[in-house]
């Protein structure tokens, strides 16, 4: 790892890249699991007073809106060379918390919906325009070797702290929480960007050079991957399975009480800190596997964990169905399990598409791939979560036809590598 | 008591049912609730709630206590077999077969009529060298055997999956950890749906066998540094070596239990990915 390298040197300016990185990379992923996921969801049902469709529908929109928005930033970010511009990329990402900021203090005093909807229009804004330039970071400051391990220290703690302090659902609480972590953020961020500091100018003069050795992804050896190559639309298509996956199981589960509550809203420190550990093992582990395999065996690795989660909750429930004398008892392996899935693919999210970009594309291929991966799975998860609750499906086969998409993500990614390597083969294979 | 908790009991309890060739669908199960039994069947199950055989009423019937209370101050003419829960028999209460307690709490009063009461006896471990040291003795003697075949007809399978668990311990570890677990659980969930019980005891033995498998390649590794030219006897020192090891790290609290882990989760790792030793393991490489 070079960051052990960098420690023993006491190369404390490279050193600090990773500190930023990690803590960008916290505090963007927890706002977004907290107060966008959770917090709008309560914003729009308890003070707005819409119904839970139509507050779906809302999300829907925002993920929508961040899609466009960070295909577009994306885009202008390669067209005029921003991916190399390290100052520019800061200043964008003050603007972009100072109106999430300003957006944060603002919702809980939403009672309308048109308020409401103007809040989803300026946040899908601020979110679209936020990560792509948030993700092209890695091309300055983290080494590719390390993008793994530092992904996955950026899940741990997004996830532990998420998990180990769970706070009550609603808007008032994630808001309160939220600006006084994003009061100083925005300070230092400030700081850094205005460049009016003579030994932070140099720091940050220092780290913006840091593209020149870091800024190709490790798939774009010997050449860098282009957007509409299979190397870049492959890795696109599995990370899109497995958000809606995940999405589409996620948004059923926290809807059913019985299984929320002896989990993620568990009254019990001890189940949240086991459900924590969960996170973090499954991080480190993700961490470990993404640096020494490929990444088709990432991917089955995912799929496999996702799909062996939901045959968990589905057995749980098929037993419970059986003998509902037992009804309501909800193994805790099944929520660790998740969470093990979870890190798992978020430590992929963050390494992956700086890792398959380059300076010069890193703009597009993360807008892209976090915004149709991500945005885009989470929007028709939505959407099909709807269509599912409105054609009043049970738990059980709501979770069956997840398990059933992770089961077919799985076996169809295992036969598309047999058939790779069996062309490989073929191709080899000296002509009679 | 969850499902997943109460379902092994379950699928005790229907394969004790089905070897005494009564068939499983005429099973009487009773999840919850309060229930009075009265008059014949083939054979209850109380799984959970309380089951009562009122006073002055006989049940022909084979019970299975799997969870909840049974009550009984009536007469049972049949056996009684309590795997879990409570049975209670009252003064009145009569039980004409066997009363058989495996685990769970049972209280028969003194005017209580038993016919025949037993109770699963709690063995204390031999006291003899053998009955201490057989299982151990029987695994230095079968694996010691395969090293010695092994070592002398594939000796670059075992080096293949030692080399690789020295060189990368980490990856390894994690890899064997992440699989064996996930694959025991799904062993454990197979066998849960009784049709693929096979299948679950194979997957299981299978496990076992990549355990041992790497036991071997870590006993022809120590091995190979042993004064000895001949492979297969050396092979089968280290293997003794090797196994006499950890068990000696058992004896250590704590800390000795989490070594032993560690390295049957990377022999385990190193075992599944050198495919059985076919080739040794690569990491992926990083262009720097």
């Amino acid at each position: 790892m070079q960051f052990t390298t960098y420690l023993r040197d006491r190369a404390w300016t490279p050193l600090l890249g990773y500190g930023l990185f990690i803590a960008l990379m916290v505090a963007g992923y927890y706002y977004n699991i907290t107060f966008v996921q959770l917090g709008l969801i309560d914003l729009g049902t308890r003070l707005v007073g819409l119904s839970a469709a139509a507050v779906s529908m809302w999300m829907a929109a925002l993920a929508l809106l961040t899609l466009v928005a960070a295909v577009i930033t994306g885009v202008v970010m390669d067209r005029r060379g921003w991916g190399t511009d390290l100052y520019l990329k800061l200043r964008l990402l003050w603007l972009v918390v100072a109106l999430q900021f300003v957006l944060t203090l603002w919702a809980p005093g939403i009672r309308s919906v048109p308020a409401f909807g103007a809040w989803i229009v300026l946040g899908g804004l601020g979110l679209g325009v936020g990560f792509p330039v948030s993700f092209s970071l890695a091309a300055d400051l983290i080494p590719v070797p390390d993008r793994g391990p530092v992904a996955a220290v950026a899940t741990a703690v997004t996830y532990f702290a998420a998990n180990a302090y769970p706070l009550d659902w609603s808007i008032k609480v994630f808001s309160d929480v939220l600006l006084v972590a994003m009061l100083p953020g925005l300070l230092v961020l400030g700081v850094l960007a205005a460049g009016r500091i003579d030994c932070l100018d140099r720091v940050v003069t220092q780290l913006g050079t840091q593209h020149q050795r870091f800024g190709r992804g490790r798939f774009c050896h010997p050449t860098p991957v282009r957007t509409r190559s299979l190397a870049f639309l492959v890795p696109l298509v599995l990370m899109f399975g497995v958000f809606f996956v995940d999405s589409l199981g996620f948004l059923r589960i926290i809807d059913t009480p019985a299984l929320v509550l002896s989990s993620w809203q568990s009254p019990e420190l001890s189940t949240r800190l086991g459900i924590a550990v969960a996170h973090v093992l499954g991080a480190a582990i993700a961490g470990i596997l993404y640096v020494n395999f490929d990444l088709e065996w990432v991917f089955v690795w995912i799929f496999a964990l996702f799909a062996l989660t939901h045959i968990l909750y589905t057995t749980d429930l098929r037993i419970a169905e059986l003998l509902p004398g037992f009804a309501g008892g909800n193994s805790p392996l099944n929520a660790a399990m998740y969470a093990v899935a979870v890190s798992f693919y978020t430590t992929l999210n963050f390494a992956l598409w700086p890792d398959l970009a380059t300076t010069d594309t890193i703009g597009t291929h993360t807008a892209i791939g976090v915004g149709v991966a991500g945005w885009l799975a989470t929007f028709l998860s939505t959407a099909v979560a709807l269509f599912l609750q409105q054609a009043e499906v049970t738990l059980l086969t709501h979770l069956n036809l997840v398990n059933a998409l992770a089961l077919l993500l799985l076996f169809g990614l295992i036969a598309g590598l047999y058939v790779q390597r069996l062309l490989a083969v073929a191709r080899e294979a000296p002509t009679p | 008591m969850t499902p997943t908790e109460a379902l092994p009991l379950l699928v005790v309890v229907t394969l004790l049912v089905a070897s005494s060739g009564v068939a499983v669908d005429q099973m009487t199960v009773t999840y919850t609730g309060d229930h009075a039994v009265d008059g014949r069947e083939d054979v209850s199950v109380v799984a959970g709630g309380t089951v009562t055989v009122p006073a002055d009423t006989t049940v022909q019937s084979q019970v299975y206590v799997v969870g909840g209370t049974l009550t009984v101050a009536g007469t049972v003419t049949g056996d009684v077999t309590v795997l879990g829960g409570n049975l209670t028999v009252a003064d009145t209460g009569a039980i004409t077969g066997t009363l058989e307690t495996l685990a769970g709490t049972t209280d028969v009063a003194d005017g209580a009529a038993i016919g025949e009461r037993t109770r699963l006896p709690v063995t204390e471990p031999a006291a003899g060298p053998f009955g201490q040291y057989g299982a151990l003795v029987f695994q230095i003697l079968t694996l010691g055997l395969a090293a010695w075949i092994l070592a002398r007809r594939r000796p670059t399978f075992l080096e293949n999956v030692a080399r690789t668990a020295t060189a990368h311990p980490v990856v390894t570890g994690v890899v064997g950890a992440l699989a064996g677990l996930t694959l025991l659980v799904l062993f454990v969930y197979m066998a849960f749906t009784l049709l693929l019980l096979p299948v679950s005891i194979l997957g299981l033995l299978g496990e076992l066998a990549v355990v041992f498998y790497a036991y071997v390649a870590f006993g022809h590794r120590i091995g190979t540094h042993l004064p000895t030219a001949h492979t297969g006897l050396a092979a089968v020192l280290g293997v003794t070596g090797f196994l006499l090891a950890l068990e000696l790290l058992g004896r250590i609290p704590l800390l000795g239990a989490v070594v032993q882990i560690a390295v049957v989760a990377i022999g385990f790792g190193a075992v599944l990915l050198t495919f059985f030793g076919l080739r040794e393991f690569h990491p992926a490489t990083i262009p720097q």
